[in-house]
């Protein structure tokens, strides 16, 4: 049906994973094979920047709740960047705030990683 | 027929032992049959002993003939049997005595079956010419080897008439000379040397060479006048014309066979060739017919294509609605294919009508971060009914580009490829249809089953409950409970993702919530404990939000608490309100931050007030441009109607929702339920 597209780059320490277009139950089996990779290569800390996404399903916020625990095992997070309203809205509705850290963009993000590697 | 034509064979054979019998009797006792008479009897016993045993040969060797090769090495056994028993013959009885052969008993029992082995021998051999002349023959060459045949026999037959008169031996000569020419002539049937594959045709000339020496040499000890001559002369004179007829035979069709071998030789690779195209060809019409999995047979088409065309590497792309898909890879990475392909089809090159060559100084500039390095790559369109449905490349790194040939048999193959495609396409798309079906079938029976089937009639509260079903059944799920001190409880809520695994766990929530709602009173316990219990049934990625309130349809005191739903709309004669106490989602998380996040709120109705509940299936409704139905027009509908019948409300949002969303399917289940609070 409608696009979707997942990125993966690495900023330092930290891999940012850009998603953009439709994330439902058809197209979130390709973001979670980015998380699958980035468990396997030891890599728990992780960014998403929601810059370019347009709408996010139920089974989409559940590939985020599925990881999350995984990454904070191993004193890594999911933090999410850039996220437009009506996407935050969705995850708002849900009390995801309450559970997980949004930032206005990436590099804030990526800093408060920075931060809680050094202290 | 075939059982008649066997016992005719076998009638054939008992003669055929019957008259060598007597054949070897009558040798056994007429040793020497100088008279006329006797001779006569001789020379028919043999030739209708040879003729039997030509028959029965025939008859036993027509069932190899798919082995060329076994043939000619059969006779190349025989042949040297031949001569090794003329040699050793010749040895034995020359250094016996000079040209006196004493006959005793012995020595022409020795002689007879010396005879006898000669005799099957030759035969077995001129039977197995018979065989290779009329491999791969089109038309029917019989009359010509049987003209052949017929003047051997001549030859033969003539023998008896020199003994009555000698001096017409030029009669015999005559026939002798006619049987060498015709002999000549049918050698040049040799069309089966093509069939034979280089290898074979390599060993068939070395063969052809020791054979031609073989009954050349064999020829030359016959018809030298020493003992072997004598014997085989003094046993009959017919089978020693025969005799040198068929070495003489032999000599001249295995000159033959070595030179046409000889120059079928350079073309034999493009034969081999050709005919691994064709056996590749049918393999693929038997894939057909055999191989339905889609992933398998596009591997085995790749693997067939650098067969077909002796290329090294091959891959295949299908066309969708999505664009183009990479299916399978042969002898490439799946990275390079997929970015040749794109780069190639990106190229506006017709594709679509028939195969084209794309060359290397083409692809050059574009293609330097390959580390496969191409010459020249074929690009064969699939194409089923006039469409094409994908692409089939095929990829040479060597200097020779895809000739006309190649093309041709690449288009066909392509074309057969197609069509097999195109058939485990369709059996997939029906089995995954299907099963998809009846997986739906379940989870909509489970829905029905779980929604109540009637609402509760309570004085003073209106209640009206809507539910649409998606195609792939979502998670929603509500239900009314009615309590003690003119209470009512209601829960709407939602699961996430769809279908089986979607109703299978809001089967599970309406029964927590069914034995929750009866034993605790505060709303927020109600939601904690739910969480608590799903903590051991839900994966990690899937989730419930819910509302759960109570209604005190006395007092009008709404108290509810909301996990994650979407919020509860309320309108009055004073406007309209979103209520949204905080809460997370069911299942988000099973620690202090789910009841510490859970705000009970309570309300105080006015008279008449309508309070909505509905799942995100109504705000998140789509237009054919994948826009949102959104709150906006939500809440404008419920503003403008809010005076109205509640069923009226209801029916109103659907009206507008069915507009908005026409040209697009429902893609989520729809539940809108709406109270009014009316005292009087």
């Amino acid at each position: 049906m409608a696009d979707f597209n997942v990125n993966l780059r690495d900023v330092g320490p930290v891999s940012v994973i850009d998603v953009k277009g439709y994330l439902d139950a058809h197209t979130a089996p390709e973001l979670e094979n980015v998380f699958n990779k980035l468990i396997d290569g030891k890599q728990f800390r992780v960014v998403v920047n929601f810059d370019e996404l347009k709408y996010i399903s139920s089974a989409g916020l559940g590939v985020f709740m599925a990881y999350v625990e995984t990454m904070r095992e191993n004193n890594g997070d999911i933090k999410f960047s850039n996220m437009k309203e009506n996407v935050y809205n969705i995850f708002d509705l849900l009390g995801f705030p309450i559970l997980y850290e949004f930032f206005k963009n990436e590099e804030e993000a990526i800093k408060k990683f920075l931060e809680a590697q050094k202290s | 027929m075939k059982k008649s034509f066997k016992l005719f064979t076998s009638y054939n054979f008992e003669k055929l032992i019957t008259l060598s019998v007597i054949l070897f009797l009558f040798n056994l006792v007429f040793t020497y049959h100088s008279t006329g008479f006797l001779f006569l009897i001789h020379e028919i016993l043999v030739f209708s002993t040879i003729y039997l045993l030509y028959q029965n040969l025939h008859f036993f060797l027509s069932q190899k003939t798919d082995a060329p090769l076994t043939l000619v090495i059969n006779s190349g056994i025989l042949a040297a049997i031949i001569f090794s028993i003329l040699s050793i013959t010749n040895s034995i009885y020359n250094s016996d005595s000079e040209g006196n052969i004493s006959f005793n008993f012995f020595n022409s029992l020795l002689s007879i079956v010396i005879l006898f082995i000669l005799i099957i021998s030759l035969v077995y051999i001129f039977t197995t010419f018979r065989e290779l002349f009329f491999l791969r023959q089109k038309k029917d060459p019989s009359t010509y080897f049987n003209t052949m045949a017929v003047f051997i026999s001549l030859s033969f037959l003539a023998n008896l008439f020199l003994v009555f008169d000698p001096s017409i031996d030029y009669v015999r000569d005559a026939f002798y000379v006619v049987s060498i020419i015709l002999i000549v002539l049918n050698s040049v049937r040799v069309a089966w040397i093509a069939f034979l594959t280089k290898k074979q045709k390599q060993y068939l000339l070395l063969i052809s060479i020791v054979l031609t020496i073989v009954f050349g040499l064999s020829f030359s000890l016959v018809m030298d006048s020493n003992i072997v001559k004598k014997l085989i002369y003094s046993f009959s004179p017919g089978v020693h014309t025969i005799f040198s007829l068929i070495t003489i035979y032999g000599m001249i069709y295995f000159i033959v066979i070595f030179f046409t071998t000889l120059f079928h030789l350079p073309t034999a690779e493009a034969f081999d060739r050709k005919a691994l195209e064709v056996s590749s060809l049918m393999d693929i019409t038997k894939l057909i017919t055999q191989v339905f999995d889609f992933k398998e047979l596009a591997d085995t088409i790749t693997a067939m294509t650098t067969e077909i065309c002796n290329s090294d590497s091959a891959w295949l792309v299908t066309r969708d609605k999505n664009g183009i898909v990479l299916n399978s890879v042969y002898k490439i990475g799946f990275v390079d294919a997929d970015k040749m392909c794109k780069l190639i089809l990106e190229k506006n090159y017709e594709f679509d009508d028939e195969i084209k060559i794309v060359e290397s100084n083409y692809l050059n500039q574009e293609i330097n971060y390959q580390e496969e390095h191409f010459n020249s790559i074929a690009v064969a369109p699939l194409k089923v009914y006039g469409t094409t449905s994908g692409y089939l490349f095929t990829a040479r790194k060597g200097e020779n580009t895809f000739d006309n040939d190649d093309k041709k048999s690449i288009q066909t193959f392509a074309n057969y490829a197609a069509v097999a495609l195109e058939n485990a396409m369709l059996i997939k798309e029906s089995i995954e249809k299907e099963r998809l079906e009846k997986e739906l079938d379940v989870a909509r029976d489970i829905q029905r089953k779980i929604l109540p089937s009637k609402l509760p009639e309570i004085d003073g509260l209106q209640i009206s409950a809507l539910f649409v079903p998606a195609f792939e059944v979502g998670g929603d799920y509500y239900d009314f409970f009615e309590l003690p001190d003119h209470k009512l409880g209601f829960v709407i809520a939602d699961v996430s993702g769809k279908g089986i695994s979607a109703a299978f766990i809001m089967a599970e929530v309406k029964g927590i919530f069914e034995s929750l709602a009866k034993t605790i009173i505060n709303p927020k316990n109600i939601l904690i404990q739910v969480n608590e219990i799903l903590k051991n049934s839900l994966d990690r990625k899937s989730f419930v939000t819910a509302i759960y309130g109570i209604i005190d349809y006395e007092s009008g005191k709404l108290s509810i608490v909301r996990a994650g739903h979407t919020p509860l709309i309320r309108v009055g004669k004073n406007g309209l309100e979103k209520i949204q106490p905080g809460g997370i989602g069911l299942g988000l998380d099973f620690a202090k931050n789910f009841s510490n996040s859970l705000q009970e709120l309570e309300i105080n109705l006015d008279n008449n007030d309508i309070v909505v509940c509905y799942s995100d299936g109504i705000p998140e409704a789509k237009n054919s441009k994948l826009e949102d139905f959104g709150y906006e027009r939500f809440e404008n509908i419920l503003k403008q109607n809010y005076n109205k019948q509640i069923d009226i409300i209801s029916n109103e949002i659907m009206r507008e929702l069915s507009l908005f969303s026409k040209d697009s399917h429902q893609h989520d289940d729809i539940t809108l339920i709406i109270f009014r609070w009316n005292k009087n």
